[in-house]
């Protein structure tokens, strides 16, 4: 099980999908959760240092959630960072840029409480073997 | 290449007139053309455009008060619920904590059987507390989660207001550029700057059934699969 002090960062454009996940998080035991509005909100915040978890989503202005984890994956303080993509975005072109860019994990919306809590854990669980 | 190969070639059936197909195919286009052009002239083309572009941004309004009010109503929910939530949380922790100070009275044999009927009453009653608002808790957590239609509905009609936005540009284009008497504005506007990942963003798929759309997470997580990851 993941240490539910786990630094967490909810990237949406939609101040109603940030509130549903960080609630969802914090029903799991994770509740130490910020907010970002867009990828370069998102990046300067993630810059700042700290973060051990990022949930975002694709599509918003700015900067878009595949080029959020593309900046991730390319920045060596971040590369490492576990990015699970919660989206709306249902193409397979979609699914396969994203696992091709270095998504942990992919949830598309609407998605169920269970759905999130199985793909985080799913997540944890590789990390841990890799880091074991 | 043939010092022959000219377009004709490519289809060169005879028509009845002597002409090949391609030049018919021409001839008929121009005819449509000229057709088109005059019933349109007839109708007052300009007017129709006017109108439609004028439209546009009344439709476009609209549906920017559905996104304000989805919004506000999905907000008012949330609102509840954060504050209902917590609420369920404080009765069922009270109803554990006294249902075991209870038990731990009942250890003790009492000879006042009235006294053992109302502490069995409050004991059931709750044991019904408990069960009821975890109940009510899962329900709370099942409203917020159903306010992510906000998010989804929001996502299609800003694709729609930009579609629209696109179309009006490109009508008050056409008007600009055969009507004079319209003041040019919006010419420089009308050029949409498109990403590189432009294509990957058309928002939620409103027809599951689509070609190159994924139905579900489970669709999903398969396509991950055959991935490797």
């Amino acid at each position: 099980m993941a240490n539910t002090n786990t630094k967490f960062l909810v990237v949406d454009d939609f101040s109603t999908m940030r509130r549903i996940v960080r609630n969802l998080l914090k029903e799991l035991g994770y509740t130490n959760v910020d907010e970002a509005e867009d990828g370069v909100a998102a990046l300067s915040k993630l810059k700042g240092g700290g973060f051990e978890f990022v949930v975002s989503d694709w599509n918003m202005p700015n900067m878009d959630g595949l080029t959020l984890l593309q900046n991730i994956r390319a920045d060596a303080e971040l590369s490492k960072l576990p990015v699970l993509m919660v989206t709306a975005e249902a193409k397979k072109e979609n699914i396969i840029a994203a696992a091709q860019a270095g998504a942990n994990g992919y949830v598309v919306k609407p998605f169920t409480a269970a759905t999130l809590d199985e793909k985080l854990s799913k997540i944890f669980e590789k990390l841990e073997k890799a880091g074991a | 290449m043939t010092s022959e190969a000219t377009p004709q070639q490519a289809s060169n059936a005879e028509s009845p007139l002597g002409l090949s197909s391609s030049d018919e195919i021409l001839n008929r286009v121009g005819h449509v053309t000229r057709t088109l052009h005059d019933s349109l002239s007839g109708l007052g083309l300009d007017k129709i455009l006017e109108q439609v572009a004028q439209d546009i941004p009344d439709a476009r309004d609209r549906l920017a008060y559905v996104a304000r009010m989805t919004e506000q109503a999905a907000e008012r929910v949330l609102n509840a619920t954060d504050v209902a939530i917590p609420l369920q949380e404080e009765l069922a922790a009270g109803a554990t904590a006294l249902q075991q100070r209870w038990q731990d009275v009942m250890r003790e044999p009492s000879l006042k059987s009235e006294y053992n009927l109302a502490a069995n009453d409050t004991l059931a009653y709750l044991t019904m507390a408990g069960k009821n608002t975890a109940e009510t808790k899962a329900l709370l957590m099942d409203i917020m989660m159903a306010q992510d239609f906000q998010d989804l509905t929001g996502q299609v009609i800003k694709k729609i207001t930009g579609l629209a936005q696109e179309l009006e540009q490109q009508l008050v284009q056409l008007l600009i550029d055969f009507s004079p008497a319209i003041p040019k504005k919006d010419a420089e506007a009308a050029k949409a700057d498109a990403g590189d990942n432009a294509s990957l963003m058309n928002g939620p798929q409103i027809d599951p059934g689509a070609v190159d759309v994924v139905a579900s997470q489970e669709q999903v997580d398969d396509l991950l699969d055959s991935l490797g990851f």
